[in-house]
């Protein structure tokens, strides 16, 4: 059985989609692929939105596509030292 | 009966030398944790930085304490140690209670399931038990009763850790036996604020190194991850 991802792990997981992506994609695969349900993928998307780690871009075609920030790049630089950090002192 | 404390200057810049290299150390794991921590605003990070913070201000306010009571004895101003003293004596007791208690709370957080709205309380909770503390040193004007009150934190807590992180393995174990040094070289040091000298000079120095030793430990695990 798959054991359950911590709220960083799955932060860590949707921005690495994104970024592989070439850093641009849309809501639905996006939701695809992160193996979320609707309702958890709409609340983390919130909370990546409000913290500034993705912004919400629409093109001239009225379509939506999400993109890392700086600061969600830096997430992702970060994120084995962060888990290590963790890990380290049982936090 | 032990002796008074009388200022000499050896006895001052090793109090003095001790503090800066504490309260550097503990302030620097502050600064160096803050990046991780506003990524994440994980509860174990911010708890875990906290502990540092209040630790590095409980280490000045006990260096100010120090101060004023050696100068009280030496130039036989004691009123002057009555009056002044239990500032510093009042802020050693809250900080460094809040810092016990963060530090509790970093490591058990996890384990306790706390709800949400609940977790966002605990910090004044932490300040309602700081303040009885250092209400109790105001009342009674006297660092004993803040080491007994403090130790008697320490035991429950060390109590608390182990019943709930300590397991088999090795990490875990090494990581509780760091974090209770760290919470006895506290104590020994409060006992440097009595009037009275009850450690001898050469055994208070090699307290404080080991305490020294210890937290450098704790800043080098967070240096190789920051």
């Amino acid at each position: 059985m798959k054991r359950k991802r911590d709220r960083l792990e799955v932060i860590y997981d949707i921005l690495k989609i994104i970024r592989h992506y070439n850093n641009s994609i849309k809501p639905t695969p996006l939701l695809r692929y992160s193996n979320l349900s609707s309702q958890s993928f709409s609340e983390y998307l919130s909370e990546l939105l409000e913290k500034g780690f993705i912004k919400e871009i629409i093109d001239e075609k009225g379509r939506k596509f999400f993109t890392l920030t700086d600061k969600g790049f830096k997430y992702l630089e970060k994120y084995k030292l962060i888990i290590g950090f963790i890990d380290e002192f049982e936090l | 009966m032990p002796p008074f404390h009388i200022i000499d200057p050896t006895r001052l810049v090793v109090e003095l030398a001790y503090t800066l290299i504490v309260v550097f150390l503990c302030f620097t794991i502050y600064y160096k944790t803050k990046d991780i921590f506003d990524l994440t605003k994980h509860e174990g990070i911010k708890y875990f930085r906290k502990t540092f913070l209040f630790f590095g201000l409980a280490y000045i306010s006990r260096f100010i304490f120090f101060l004023i009571l050696l100068m009280a004895i030496t130039f036989d101003v004691f009123y002057m140690g009555h009056i002044f003293g239990i500032f510093p004596l009042v802020f050693i007791g809250y900080f460094s209670t809040i810092g016990i208690l963060s530090l509790t709370y970093s490591v058990l957080w996890k384990k306790l399931h706390i709800n949400h709205t609940f977790s966002k309380h605990i910090f004044l909770l932490f300040n309602i038990i700081a303040v009885l503390i250092s209400g109790i040193a105001f009342f009674s004007r006297s660092p004993f009763i803040l080491i007994l009150a403090q130790a008697v934190l320490l035991i429950l807590t060390s109590i608390i850790i182990a019943r709930c992180i300590l397991s088999n393995s090795r990490k875990t174990s090494r990581l509780y036996i760091l974090y209770v040094l760290f919470f006895l070289f506290w104590i020994v040091n409060l006992f440097a604020l009595g009037s009275r000298r009850f450690l001898p000079f050469e055994i208070q120095i090699v307290f404080q190194i080991i305490s020294i030793v210890v937290i450098g430990i704790i800043y080098y695990k967070v240096a190789k991850w920051t």
